[in-house]
């Protein structure tokens, strides 16, 4: 009988000991973290956490969606969503949050905990300029986006990678001659509409150009910029871009392209994940940066792909901090930088690193020298929504360049 | 003489009618408070639900709001301003009444139209009404990418069955097309709809009195005037209900153009409803997106009483 009180009372003390110690960090991501090769790679990155932090759990929210279609302002207003949120950022999403003060500042911990020293110079400083000093992410990962093109393709029909926008038009055509679509586009996908209209303008305009228009500092109407919503038109009027892919979202268009019905496609890293999921052979897949005549501006866009937030109604702020820490770890982003699941550029150069497969390293390689902005991501949130509807009228033919411009430039004078 | 008759009596049972009762009880503030009790969760409910979300949306209408962490400052009629000279607004306004007609025609037509054939099946109309009634338990976001992967212009079985028997010519971009777009989302969320539509109708010819079709048989009608003088009048209250029903369903329109097109291409299938969603909760305008929440509820009601007052004239 006393045995069986001790063990009662020992069972009592350690579910209660158990209570009171026990303590989960509740994380909103990773996307596609019911694919088994994501998952494999998060299920050992949380068991690192975990060993090194006894007594913490750490459970991941598979996410129902971005900043951009409000999921995750939704999660947050509920009170009872996630202690960290991994998400798709930039500017543009990140004020969103921020006006809601649906996040934290987090500009101390660059300095305290050390992370300044964690991603690159020129991301710390992009960073420090967007709110007055004041930082609210940490970037997990940076975008590089440029075209993907089938190289057994290209090879069959010799086609040759081209080096100027007029060798682009050529190539363009002689691909639609051979009854192939030449460029697949899913603008129903927001994002994907941006892809390449951002890839349109860097090449059109060049990096300085694109980024004094995201200022404020150059008219969206302005020739020196809309000259790339032009060029998207032209494409479009020379049936170079099907009117009908207004219709196709980006499962639709990557599906265009997997079944190779087309020839190029706009996208990132992280399409390596689409293309694995689709059966599609990632030796096969080529990637360059969008043609431009000005000197040294053929290089990917992107920015800020995905980052680390932390909401104002987190209920462990401190693990959530560790949990940063512990991602920033040399370690942990070797280990993701390697593993076949990676699909991103990292916020800091890593040595002696083997990317996963070909294609990521032409795409790290083409992304060396940084890259070029995806204004997606930067425009801001009352914006962004006119520029996505401008892109889809230039596809489906209703809008010109120069108008569309001018409707995005009338919206961006108001939220100024 | 009955009428009068009746008069009388209500006339005399005022002057003697007893003290006013609830129920079996004789009224008293004891009962009051009673009864005030017993509805007070449902009063709870209806007011926590119901009338505290309008007063909030009405205040937030007059606040630069962005979202409840915000501190909103009152700006007066500013947002009203806004949505008044906002084309968006107008323009998904009337896309919402097109919208509207779309759902009535198609998916109350619809609904009808099967009725009208399965109505006199005997063994087979089990099957049918259940395989008809199926979309309608397919959630509306399921149905939008059903019906997405149905349009896609490449791989989609509407252009690919098209092209196969024949009629390549006809293939159209069913989701880019600014002139086809709302039709088309409007058939997939009809779709989904009409079901539920069918069923009522059936219920209303089972209540046409079978005696009426003799008569019109004897008369010497043909099916075509059966259906005109017959059916269609013995189908007039079930009718207004789902005119109502499919006018309600029509304005609530969201989640299949939500799903299929996010209000594009170039907004030629926005809705009210999907910009007050892309208002409140991806650019976190609250405060605008209740000045439209108030506009819908408007236009809802006027559309309400505008169709109560025909119904009450036909009814006449």
């Amino acid at each position: 009988m006393n045995i069986i009180a001790k063990a009662l009372a020992a069972t009592v003390f350690l579910a209660g000991s158990a209570g009171v110690h026990a303590e989960t960090l509740r994380m909103w991501g990773p996307e596609q973290i019911t694919e088994p090769l994501i998952a494999e790679l998060w299920n050992g990155i949380k068991a690192d956490f975990e060993a090194a932090n006894p007594g913490v759990v750490v459970e991941f929210i598979p996410p129902t969606g971005t900043i951009s279609n409000g999921a995750v302002q939704a999660a947050l207003q509920s009170d009872v969503g996630p202690d960290v949120v991994l998400t798709n950022s930039g500017i543009g999403r990140i004020t969103v949050v921020k006006n809601a003060k649906q996040i934290i500042p987090l500009t101390v911990y660059y300095e305290s905990r050390g992370w300044k020293d964690k991603i690159y110079p020129w991301l710390y400083d992009e960073l420090k300029g967007q709110y007055g000093g004041e930082i609210y992410e940490v970037p997990d990962g940076l975008d590089a986006l440029g075209i993907w093109y089938h190289k057994d393709m290209f090879a069959e029909h010799d086609w040759n990678i081209p080096a100027t926008w007029k060798e682009f038009v050529v190539l363009m055509k002689a691909i639609q001659d051979k009854g192939i679509q030449p460029l697949a586009v899913g603008p129903r996908t927001p994002g994907s509409a941006g892809h390449l209209f951002g890839n349109l303008l860097q090449s059109a305009s060049g990096t300085l150009n694109v980024g004094k228009a995201l200022r404020g500092e150059l008219a969206w109407d302005d020739p020196a910029i809309a000259v790339g919503a032009v060029r998207l038109r032209e494409l479009v009027d020379a049936g170079l871009i099907k009117k009908e892919m207004a219709g196709l979202d980006l499962d639709g268009a990557s599906r265009l392209w997997f079944n190779k019905r087309a020839a190029m496609f706009v996208a990132g890293p992280w399409f390596t994940a689409n293309a694995r999921k689709a059966g599609y052979d990632l030796n096969n897949a080529g990637y360059l940066p969008m043609p431009s005549d000005i000197s040294g501006e053929a290089k990917p866009t992107g920015g800020v792909g995905w980052s680390w937030l932390i909401p104002t109604n987190s209920k462990q702020p401190e693990l959530a901090l560790k949990w940063i820490d512990f991602m920033l770890s040399d370690g942990i982003m070797k280990k993701r930088a390697q593993h076949a699941a990676s699909t991103m550029l990292y916020p800091r150069e890593l040595k002696d690193i083997q990317p996963s497969t070909p294609v990521l390293k032409e795409i790290f390689a083409a992304a060396v020298t940084g890259v070029g902005y995806n204004p997606s991501v930067y425009l801001p949130a009352d914006v962004v929504d006119t520029y996505f509807q401008v892109i889809q009228g230039l596809i489906s033919a209703q809008v010109s360049g120069g108008d569309g411009m001018k409707q995005i430039q009338s919206k961006m004078a108001v939220v100024r | 003489m009955r009428v009068q008759a009746l008069e009388n009596i209500a006339g005399g049972a005022a002057e003697t009618s007893p003290p006013r009762k609830w129920g079996l009880l004789p009224a008293s503030h004891a009962n009051v408070g009673t009864a005030f009790w017993l509805m007070a969760p449902a009063i709870a409910v209806y007011g926590t639900f119901t009338l505290v979300p309008i007063a909030v949306t009405f205040l937030l209408s007059f606040t630069n709001s962005a979202g409840f962490n915000t501190a909103a400052d009152f700006v007066g009629v500013e947002n009203y301003r806004k949505a008044m000279q906002d084309p968006i607004v107008w323009q998904a306004l009337w896309q919402t009444v097109i919208w509207l007609i779309y759902h009535v025609v198609l998916a109350g037509g619809l609904g009808l139209a099967l009725a009208l054939a399965i109505a006199r099946l005997r063994r087979s109309q089990v099957f049918f009404r259940t395989a008809f009634f199926l979309p309608h338990l397919v959630s509306l976001a399921v149905v939008g990418v059903i019906w997405a992967n149905i349009y896609d212009p490449f791989f989609g079985l509407l252009n690919t069955g098209l092209v196969e028997i024949g009629l390549g010519s006809w293939t159209q971009g069913w989701l880019s097309d600014p002139s086809l777009v709302l039709f088309s989302v409007n058939v997939a969320s009809s779709w989904q709809g009409f079901g539920l539509y069918m069923l009522l109708f059936i219920a209303g010819l089972q209540d046409i009195d079978p005696a009426l079709y003799d008569a019109a048989e004897v008369d010497g009608a043909n099916g075509w005037q059966k259906l005109i003088h017959v059916t269609l009048p013995g189908l007039r209250e079930v009718m207004t209900f789902v005119m109502s029903l499919a006018m309600i369903n029509g304005l609530k329109g969201f989640a299949t153009v939500f799903v299929m097109t996010n209000g594009g291409p170039f907004y030629q299938s926005e809705l009210i409803t999907t910009y007050i969603y892309r208002l409140a909760f991806q650019s976190q305008q609250h405060g605008l997106a209740a000045v439209l929440c108030i506009l819908l509820s408007l236009f809802a009601i006027t559309i309400t009483v505008a169709f109560n007052r025909w119904r009450a004239r036909m009814a006449r």
